[in-house]
């Protein structure tokens, strides 16, 4: 039975579409990155996974429990850590550990020594008030309080925002201890690289849709490679490949981006005088920005088609 | 950049701040003048048009002018037997009192909630300075104060006082305005946060109170001299108006604000004059349940609405005897009840009438507790507690059991200690009747508790404001009825005309049974509710 799984979940706010007809399912043991830029619907998501908010069409199951009729019992596997930490200013950090874990009642207690690991881990001052602590701090006020649950799954809403570098190192530290006692995670994240270090599988949303989803090597497949080739002399003259698109980055150098096969193009070059040649696989954010500025690029000539119709 | 274009900048970040300033305390001061300009028409209307000969004026002026309860509310009165006298005294000593509260809260509002909030620290990181932010306080106290001024001013015109008199009256009951907004403003300098702020400013305005009811009940009357409620009455509007008396208001809003003005210049955005503790030792008591972390949290708040009510008993009981039964003709008594306070030249009819009063504020506050179940969630720290596994219905209906007990624990201090205080100054009524007394004023309670917690659960983001309105509608409108001489079925549709004036009158067991019946209902009906809609933030 998957973690999480939703069928055409959809959440409309008003004019505003938030998520549309969002299908998702995460296997048990599955690290999950969800990216996509702000406004994108993914905190919408995880309110409606949590049952904080209703879906206008559409249902999500987490373990097979329905996300929104049976909260409480859903909320038994999971932990969950808000992008933004809401904390009561007059408790300690220490105390605020304290009633998140009483919260969860006895029956799935954390573990009191990982909790004080972590504590250490993360150089958490547990006796200073919570409205004394910074944003950094009191996320990870959050953090060690949902990720010594050890619950089933975890929810993270973009848990690393206001970490130091030092502390996104704890982090990923934790949440790779996290994989490999099997829990799930679901990380929605802006830091790519964070998500490229992480996770297993990867979803893009964007304006409330699923536009790209499957593993890092899957999506890298999809999108073009990079490959730079510099000459003895000046750069030849080479016939148009299909799928290959050519720049010239200096008199004796070029670069292609290739989609698909590469071997057309070592074809190609191969009468040449190459005196060095660089491959490289795109980064997850070479992906995600080609990504978003592609659709730009579709959008705009929508746009440009739909207002030369009017005209 | 010019020097010229410069100003025209300053003047613009300036106006910006202004109208920010404005805006943020909008709702409170609209609410003010709402209560200003009903209450100062609704009194000297309904008095002119109940006494109509000068006869009848005297025996009323008589009655209550002697009555010391009275004057704790209402101030010394000097003249009752004209419409001008009355007004002055019965509008002016509670708008008075209302002005104080409200420009104490705005003065708090206006600087520590903004800087606890860290919008301050934004404004000040633009082009702007102290200077800039602390004139623009000073704009939104003026413009509070003129507001108050006019809705008073036509409260008091509409209702047939002469134009002048009602101008003077205003004026002198907006007087405490700026002082108490001063007071706000510099307990705001003094305390790190806003709960420390709101103690020590609710505190002052409480100690300048009771110095003014015991210049006008016990008679140390030099101490009127030291509260800004005492130079509200000394100024005497239609008895020999000493119109000098206002540079006392004013000397003491300079010398206040010039106090909070040394503190803001010198110290750091964010801290005051005392430290916050910013470390503590754990505490895990009451960190078990949501209920018992409401409760920790609350403490405080809880503490101090029961001191209060509990002193306010007390106070109020020791003065039961001195009013008088005799002089008072029958007549007379008949059109005092039609004020909607029973006889209360006896003391059992005088404990009735008080705890009329308690039964009000018991009723604010159990909307004050389920505004505070909204600030949970507007802040989203609820959404921090709901996604551990904890149901909503369960969380709210710990809230709800949470205002229920406190308001039955204040019921009966107030019934404690109205008893204590009674028998100080040897009236016998028993404690039994006065438990009996407080525990009348619990099913209004679970009634508003009930409508406000529906309420919450239907619309979160104007449920405050409505439970407090209607609150108000209801608790004015017997006796706006009564004085407007409404039918008796009009008058019914309140709740408050359906408690019993224990323990003048017996316990009304059907109004309580049907009051508590549609509290219930509500409240049941708001938890299903609260279950199926989203979360709102702010």
């Amino acid at each position: 039975m998957p973690a999480i799984q939703t069928w055409e979940l959809s959440k409309r706010y008003g004019e505003t579409l938030a998520l549309d007809r969002l299908e998702l399912t995460i296997q048990e043991g599955e690290v999950y990155g969800y990216l996509g830029p702000n406004g994108a619907g993914k905190t919408t998501t995880i309110r409606l996974l949590l049952g904080l908010h209703r879906a206008t069409s559409g249902r999500a199951e987490l373990f097979g429990i329905d996300a929104w009729a049976d909260p409480v019992r859903a909320h038994r596997r999971l932990a969950y850590v808000a992008g933004e930490p809401f904390l009561w200013p007059s408790l300690t950090a220490g105390e605020t550990l304290e009633f998140l874990a009483r919260l969860r009642g006895s029956d799935r207690g954390e573990d009191p020594a990982y909790r004080d690991e972590l504590v250490k881990r993360f150089e958490l001052d547990t006796e200073k008030k919570v409205r004394a602590l910074s944003k950094g701090n009191r996320q990870k006020v959050q953090l060690i309080a949902a990720l010594a649950t050890r619950a089933d799954l975890l929810l993270l809403d973009e848990p690393t925002s206001g970490l130091d570098p030092l502390m996104e190192v704890a982090f990923r530290q934790t949440v790779s201890e996290a994989k490999q006692r099997g829990q799930t995670v679901l990380l929605s994240s802006h830091i790519l690289s964070e998500v490229e270090a992480l996770c297993d599988r990867v979803g893009i949303l964007r304006a409330g849709r699923l536009i790209e989803q499957g593993t890092l090597a899957e999506l890298r497949h999809l999108s073009a490679q990079t490959v730079e080739a510099t000459f003895a002399g000046p750069a030849p003259e080479l016939a148009p490949l299909p799928g290959v698109h050519v720049t010239q980055t200096a008199p004796n150098a070029l670069r292609f981006e290739v989609h698909g096969e590469i071997a057309p193009l070592l074809a190609a070059l191969a009468p040449h005088q190459v005196v060095t040649l660089h491959s490289r696989e795109p980064s997850l954010e070479e992906i995600f920005l080609r990504q978003y500025g592609q659709d730009r690029d579709e959008d705009e000539r929508h746009d440009d088609a739909s207002s030369g119709a009017r005209r | 950049m010019s020097a010229t274009t410069t100003r025209a900048a300053a003047r613009g970040a300036e106006r910006a701040l202004v109208r920010r300033r404005l805006l943020d305390v909008r709702v409170m001061t609209v609410a003010c003048a709402y209560v200003f300009a009903i209450y100062s028409y609704v009194q000297p209307s309904g008095y002119s048009s109940i006494y109509k000969t000068t006869a009848e004026r005297v025996a009323f002026a008589h009655s209550f002018g002697t009555s010391k309860g009275l004057r704790l509310l209402y101030g010394l009165p000097y003249d009752l037997a004209t419409v001008d006298g009355y007004a002055a005294w019965r509008v002016g000593g509670v708008l008075a009192i209302f002005g104080a509260v409200y420009a104490m809260l705005a003065g708090v509002r206006l600087t520590r909630t903004e800087e606890e909030s860290g919008r301050l620290e934004l404004v000040l990181a633009a082009p702007v300075g102290r200077s800039n932010v602390g004139w623009a306080t000073l704009a939104a106290i003026a413009a509070g104060t003129a507001v108050a001024w006019v809705a008073q001013l036509a409260g008091l015109a509409v209702g047939g006082v002469g134009l002048g008199g009602a101008a003077y009256l205003a004026l002198a009951t907006v007087s405490v305005i700026p002082v108490c907004a001063a007071v706000g403003v510099l307990a705001s300098q003094i305390a790190p946060n806003r709960a420390l702020a709101l103690q020590l400013a609710g505190g002052t305005v409480a100690v300048l109170f009771v110095l003014r009811v015991l210049a006008d009940v016990v008679g140390l009357t030099w101490l009127r001299w030291l509260t800004p409620l005492g130079w509200a009455e000394l100024l005497r509007p239609f008895a020999g108006a000493r119109p000098e008396v206002l540079l006392l208001p004013a000397a003491a809003t300079g010398v206040l604000l010039a106090l909070a003005w040394r503190i803001t210049v010198a110290r750091d955005i964010g801290t005051g004059l005392l430290r916050d503790r910013d470390r503590s030792a754990p505490h895990l008591a009451m960190l078990g349940s949501p209920l018992g972390l409401s409760l920790r949290r609350q403490r405080g708040v809880l503490i101090a609405w029961a001191g209060t009510l509990a002193a306010f008993s007390y106070l109020l009981g020791t003065i039961a005897k001195s009013i008088s039964p005799a002089d008072v003709s029958k007549s007379v008594n008949r059109e005092i009840a039609k004020l909607g306070t029973g006889s209360i030249t006896t003391p059992t009819g005088y404990v009735a009438f008080v705890f009329s009063f308690f039964a009000l504020f018991i009723c604010v506050f159990v909307c004050t507790q389920v505004a505070a179940a909204r600030r949970e969630e507007a802040s989203q720290r609820l959404e921090t507690m709901l996604a551990a596994p904890l149901g909503r219905r369960r969380w709210l209906a710990g809230w709800i059991v949470l205002a229920l007990l406190a308001a039955a624990a204040l019921a009966l201090a107030c019934g404690l200690l109205g008893w204590a205080g009674t028998s100080t100054a040897g009236v016998h009524l028993g404690l039994g009747r006065l438990l009996e007394a407080g525990a009348n004023m619990l099913p209004v309670a679970v009634l508003f508790l009930g409508i406000a917690t529906l309420a919450y659960a239907v619309a979160p983001r104007i449920s405050g404001p409505f439970s407090y309105a209607l609150l108000a509608v209801a608790y004015l409108w017997e006796l706006v009825g009564a004085l407007t001489g409404a039918p008796r079925w009009v008058l019914d549709v309140t709740p408050f005309a359906h408690i019993g004036l224990v323990p003048v009158e017996p316990f009304r067991t059907v109004g309580a049974l049907l009051m508590i019946a549609i509290g219930a209902a509500a409240g049941a009906a708001a938890l299903q509710l609260f279950r199926r809609r989203d979360l709102v933030g702010d």
